[in-house]
């Protein structure tokens, strides 16, 4: 391993991929014998460069179709580059799809050595690494049956923790940190951050921004195969959140003045086994205190008094403890705060715990609410201890409108004086 | 066009390379030459998936792997009964041998082991398109494993039908040419498998057009009927057929006992050049998207 810390691990300079699109598969006999090339090129990847060095973090982002897959397929070297170079130390994991390549009717164990083999892991590193895998996966005896016989999240905790076996210099990831329940999920995103910690160089590619914000140091935007932004987290982050904002009032353009979403659903006792599919945690009840009680439906609820208090209720394995974000927003609009009790360092209120399950409770209060009049939104979001792990999120469950004492216009009455 | 440099490409987890797409190669058929290297830095994981894949062929029966080797003997074991036990039928002057079973026996196992290198080489890509694109390895391993599981099947048999034949073809030096006629004829079919499994790649109607060869293709041989039996004026059309020439050079070692003429060689040779350069071309043609096709 290099200890030099200065020195990139990962170079990437001017890289591109051109898919040849051919109407038909005669086309493409053609093209490969170089008859004629009546391809359409599409680049689905342009021009682009980076350096990352050891122990940094980087996160991709971009829409449906930006290359992101692309990319770092190209990084992975399952793909060949049209254009440009990519100069990689050490050894690279990718983390792309799970699972891929088990044969049902052999062993996991036989399926382990096997597979073993595929990432570059010996007959000899894969007996001494085994039972450290085969721990990791939790699949006890279960490993000496037949693939076939497992479940989907077997296979997957089994390929996952095979491809990490060993901390490599590059980590790739492909959205996959929704692998199997949510115990493995932590487990899974623990390992990850231990080997960030030991100064493992990551990309992460993800839609959820959360999980980009709270693992990566810089982002790289892409947008349409090329590099739109590349640069600290929040800053780029910013730009693109205002991107999508943007691109969703363009999609919907007479949504600002429909005030006809639905309110909170049915909300009070919940049976707890209903709510649970499997070993989730999960968001139970959320509503504003003081909101007006309107039962006709196209009529929003009004915020009364001046202060907003919010109260959120949670269940999870007792074993578990919860956390608790909570986002306001203008309704179609522009975010305006959020909160989270991991962040803060608070801790929710036990107040129910029976049948392995524990309820959970917390209330938040802005007190004095300084925003201009207007319609805003709530979405809540519950978060395992470290906030590592999206448990359960409800967007837009709340939508409420708020009559301001003031007339003036604005968002928000930041504190001021006047002399 | 600037083209990628094979030298140090792929292997996901091995250290430090550069995948780049700058550098042009310079050196005859360099493509080949690459995969061939690729090929022998990763034997291991060749022979590897090579074990793997027979096993996996008869996952689940009862005498698994030994089918491998049953099926051919059956076939052959059959040929010969029917045509040399029951009806002894005999063959027409000028053939290498008199007994019809024992001419058949001989032809039929090297044609059964190409049709088998070559059905399965052939789809050997299309087949291991979810692996290719999740783990950087050369694709040249997986036409590599579908013929080399033939070939772990079809040497020991071919070596067996060798002793076996020792009565008719006597012990003479003429047999040491059925490890080099079994070499050629590995070569041939790795070649000639790849050549296909790039255009079934591209075209998944090679696959179908190949089994209707193959089942033509018996007839295109000296397997069935000796040369002596086609017209002289049609004769160079079996040639057309890359296994013809080595058919005749098996049937000349162990029917006559005689080290195989000239021609066999020299035919096998231009097919094994052609086909290279064939292969040379797909490759330079195909490797950036090969993957994409699948």
């Amino acid at each position: 391993m290099k200890s030099d810390l200065t020195s990139p691990v990962l170079q990437v300079r001017g890289l591109g991929k051109r898919y040849r699109l051919f109407a038909s598969p005669r086309d493409r006999l053609k093209a490969l014998l170089g008859w004629a090339d009546n391809s359409k090129p599409h680049w689905a990847l342009h021009d682009v460069s980076f350096d990352l060095k050891r122990g940094q973090c980087l996160g991709v982002i971009g829409d449906n179709g930006a290359g992101k897959s692309t990319l770092l397929k190209l990084l992975a070297g399952t793909l060949q580059p049209s254009h440009g170079s990519v100069n990689r130390v050490g050894r690279v994991t990718a983390i792309l799809e799970l699972g891929a390549g088990f044969h049902p009717d052999f062993s996991g164990r036989d399926n382990l050595m096997f597979a073993g083999s595929f990432i570059g892991l010996g007959q000899g590193d894969m007996l001494r690494l085994a039972d450290e895998i085969i721990a990791f996966s939790e699949l006890g005896d279960s490993i000496d049956r037949a693939v076939k016989t497992y479940s989907s999240g077997m296979v997957v905790r089994l390929a996952f923790a095979l491809v990490t076996a060993v901390q490599p210099e590059v980590l790739i990831i492909d959205e996959a940190l929704a692998v199997g329940d949510q115990h493995f999920q932590k487990k899974c995103s623990q390992r990850i951050e231990a080997f960030r910690q030991n100064g493992c160089t990551i990309l992460f590619c993800s839609h959820s921004l959360y999980h980009v914000r709270q693992l990566c140091d810089q982002v790289l935007w892409l947008d349409g195969g090329k590099m739109r932004e590349l640069g600290d987290t929040e800053s780029v982050l910013a730009s693109y959140e205002t991107h999508v904002r943007l691109q969703d009032s363009e999609q919907r353009p007479d949504a600002s003045s429909s005030g006809s979403k639905p309110l909170q659903p049915e909300a009070g006792t919940i049976d707890v086994a209903k709510v649970l599919p499997g070993r989730r945690a999960s968001l139970l009840n959320a509503k504003i205190i003081g909101l007006t009680n309107e039962t006709k439906p196209d009529v929003l609820a009004t915020l009364r008094g001046s202060d907003l208090v919010i109260r959120v209720q949670a269940v999870s394995p007792r074993d578990e403890t919860p956390s608790i974000g909570v986002m306001l927003e203008q309704f179609q609009g522009v975010g305006i705060t959020s909160v989270a009790t991991h962040a803060e360092g608070t801790q929710l209120t036990l107040i129910d715990s029976q049948e392995g399950w524990s309820t959970w409770q917390t209330t938040l209060t802005f007190p004095d609410f300084s925003l201009h009049s207007g319609q805003y939104s709530l979405s809540f979001y519950l978060f395992d201890d470290r906030g590592l792990i999206v448990c359960d999120e409800w967007k837009d469950f709340i939508h409420f409108r708020w009559v301001s004492p003031s007339l003036t216009p604005g968002l928000v009455r930041l504190p001021h004086s006047w002399s | 066009m600037p083209r990628l440099r094979l030298q140090k490409r792929r292997f996901g987890p091995f250290p430090d390379k550069k995948i780049n797409n700058t550098t042009t190669p310079t050196r005859l058929m360099n493509y080949c030459w690459q995969d061939w290297k690729a090929l022998w830095h990763a034997r291991t994981l060749v022979w590897t998936m090579t074990r793997r894949e027979l096993a996996s062929r008869y996952a689940g029966s009862a005498a698994g792997v030994m089918w491998a080797y049953l099926q051919p003997l059956l076939t052959i074991g059959a040929y010969f009964l029917v045509f040399d036990v029951v009806f002894a039928m005999r063959m027409g002057e000028n053939a290498p041998t008199s007994r019809v079973g024992t001419y058949l026996v001989v032809g039929s196992l090297p044609w059964l082991a190409f049709c088998e290198s070559l059905s399965r080489g052939a789809g050997s890509l299309v087949d291991a398109g979810g692996v290719l694109q999740k783990n950087a390895l050369p694709p040249v391993l997986f036409v590599a494993r579908s013929v080399l599981a033939g070939w772990v099947v079809f040497v020991p048999l071919m070596l067996a039908l060798t002793i076996a034949y020792l009565p008719v073809s006597g012990l003479s030096w003429a047999l040491l040419a059925i490890p080099l006629l079994l070499l050629l004829q590995g070569a041939l079919a790795l070649l000639l498998a790849h050549v296909l499994a790039i255009l079934a790649a591209a075209v998944r109607d090679t696959l179908q057009i190949l089994g209707f060869a193959l089942s033509v293709g018996i007839f295109i041989s000296p397997v069935l009927f000796p040369l002596s039996l086609f017209p002289q004026a049609w004769q160079w059309v079996l040639f057309a057929n890359p296994m013809t020439a080595l058919v005749l050079g098996y049937q000349s070692v162990l029917l006559q006992g005689a080290w195989p003429g000239l021609v066999v060689w020299a035919i096998t040779a231009g097919w094994l050049l052609g086909l290279a350069v064939l292969l040379n071309f797909l490759i330079r043609r195909s490797r950036d998207e090969l993957v994409d096709w699948l």
